[in-house]
């Protein structure tokens, strides 16, 4: 890592943990937790808590694979791959997401953007095997939208057909730097970031999302919600512990009709979202985390998906998104010349 | 005409949702997929920004005019995972851009394919980075 790179990461943990003891002055009695799991003489696995008692979910985690958010509908309600269809499934994955392939028409082409080593989508399935993000329902699928949904969500589209670029705001969240499906919640991965740093202390939990840049910053133990007047990208989350488990309720999610739930699905939210995630430390290396999407007014039943967080040794880097956004100047300014192209057209006609 | 919508919101939805699946902005509405251009040249600088890092080239043509170019990459998070460092890519490399020209005319394109002048890639690495499921379970 290079001096000014070594020199970012530091300052960023430290200007991090000094939010964070502000939060909570009772983390400066802590000392750094040393996540290990111990297997007790009944088999059963017995993973550490942080000083203050609960359990451990600090740490840096991975949510990257090759796991889709929904699953084959030729699979039916399989849940897991077999070694042998595993294989298969990543041999076919992995072939379809090699970009540094350029067999592709040039619109396509353009699209894949650059070559593969800047993607990071991880290169194997999630460590349970399952054939889909989605455990519930059965059929590892997203519900149907409502129809009063699917109708906001067409007219949404349409209208970005005719306008893919009149201004910034017609562009998607994550285009603007404001918002990304990796931040959640709920969780998803996406083609690079998907990575988290979560510290804890005795009356919040912080999560720093690599992709972003943000810390969803979790109230324990009660407090009420935001007023209903006021809506934030990321929502308004509450947590509270359940045997080991972190169970964090959000509500209070801004949203527009662009918004939507992740890079591998194009779905809506709107003001009745509401998302239960739980986080399970289940060994040493690993966190279990479901999250279960309700929001009666978008989707006709609540659905859940599951991922296997990772631990890794790896540093979060920084993305300061808006630092060097040039890409909106460019789509602004090619949607500038596509109108002036048509134009001519049109006059030449 | 039902079906003429249907068809356009479906194209919609898969443009809204292959870009972002892809890259942090839509690469197709920025750049020109029927201008492709072959660029050799000489690396002035290499910006390590985010969303995407952004490389600099001189290239000089047939008559020895130089015309400075922009080439858009992803973003450097991932190379740094890789082990790649701002030492990686130093003023004065000859390189090769093979991508499409900005659509609002600039000289500028993004970094479909960049390698050095005998074809092996600028930044060669394996599908993984390294992390942790990435490791043979």
């Amino acid at each position: 890592m290079t001096t000014k790179w070594a020199r970012i990461v530091v300052r960023s943990a430290l200007l991090f943990g000094a939010a964070v003891v502000l939060l909570s002055p009772a983390l400066a009695q802590t000392s750094p937790s040393n996540a290990k799991a111990k297997t007790s003489s009944t088999g059963a696995v017995q993973t550490s808590r942080v000083p203050q008692g609960q359990p451990d979910l600090e740490g840096v985690w991975s949510i990257a694979s090759l796991t889709p958010l929904q699953r084959d509908p030729e699979l039916g309600e399989k849940q897991f791959f077999t070694p042998e269809e595993a294989a298969a499934y990543l041999k076919k994955r992995s072939q379809e997401l090699d970009f540094d392939r350029r067999d592709v028409p040039p619109d396509e082409d353009t699209a894949r953007a650059y070559n593969q080593s800047w993607y990071d989508r991880g290169t194997k399935l999630g460590r349970n095997m399952r054939t889909s993000l989605v455990i519930d329902p059965p059929d590892g699928r997203i519900p149907p939208m409502t129809p009063e949904a699917k109708r906001r969500f067409e007219n949404a589209h349409a209208y970005f057909a005719a306008h893919p670029a009149d201004g910034p705001e017609d562009r998607t969240l994550g285009e603007r730097c404001l918002n990304f499906s990796q931040e959640g919640p709920p969780l998803l991965p996406g083609g690079y970031n998907n990575n988290y740093q979560i510290v804890q202390t005795p009356n919040y939990v912080a999560i720093l999302a690599e992709m972003g840049n943000k810390t969803r910053i979790i109230p324990l133990g009660g407090r009420p919600h935001l007023p209903q007047s006021v809506s934030q990208w990321n929502g308004d989350s509450r947590g509270h512990w359940e045997g080991k488990t972190l169970v964090v309720d959000t509500t209070n999610v801004r949203f527009n009709d662009k918004s939507h739930f992740g890079v591998n699905y194009d779905g809506l939210t709107d003001q009745n979202l509401r998302v239960t995630e739980r986080f399970t430390r289940t060994d040493a290396d690993t966190i279990t985390y479901q999250a279960t999407v309700n929001d009666p007014t978008v989707y006709t039943k609540p659905w859940t998906i599951e991922i296997v967080m990772s631990k890794t040794e790896d540093p979060l880097f920084e993305y300061a998104c808006h630092e060097g956004n040039y890409g909106m100047f460019g789509i602004l300014g090619g949607a500038r010349a596509d109108e002036k192209k048509a134009a001519e057209q049109g006059h030449h006609q | 005409m039902k079906g003429k919508l249907a068809g356009l919101v479906v194209a919609a939805g898969l443009f809204l949702c292959g870009t972002a699946a892809w890259a942090h902005h839509a690469f197709t509405a920025e750049f020109d997929s029927t201008k492709p251009v072959k660029l050799q040249g000489t690396v002035t600088k290499m910006e390590w920004i985010n969303p995407h890092a952004w490389i600099h080239v001189d290239v000089k043509g047939d008559d020895g005019k130089v015309t400075s170019w922009m080439v858009e990459c992803g973003t450097p998070n991932t190379l740094l995972r890789r082990g790649f460092t701002r030492d990686t890519v130093t003023a004065g490399m000859e390189i090769v851009v093979d991508g499409y020209k900005a659509k609002d005319g600039s000289n500028r394109a993004n970094g479909r394919d960049v390698t050095f002048p005998d074809g092996r890639k600028l930044f060669l690495g394996s599908n993984g980075t390294g992390a942790p499921d990435d490791k043979d379970k």
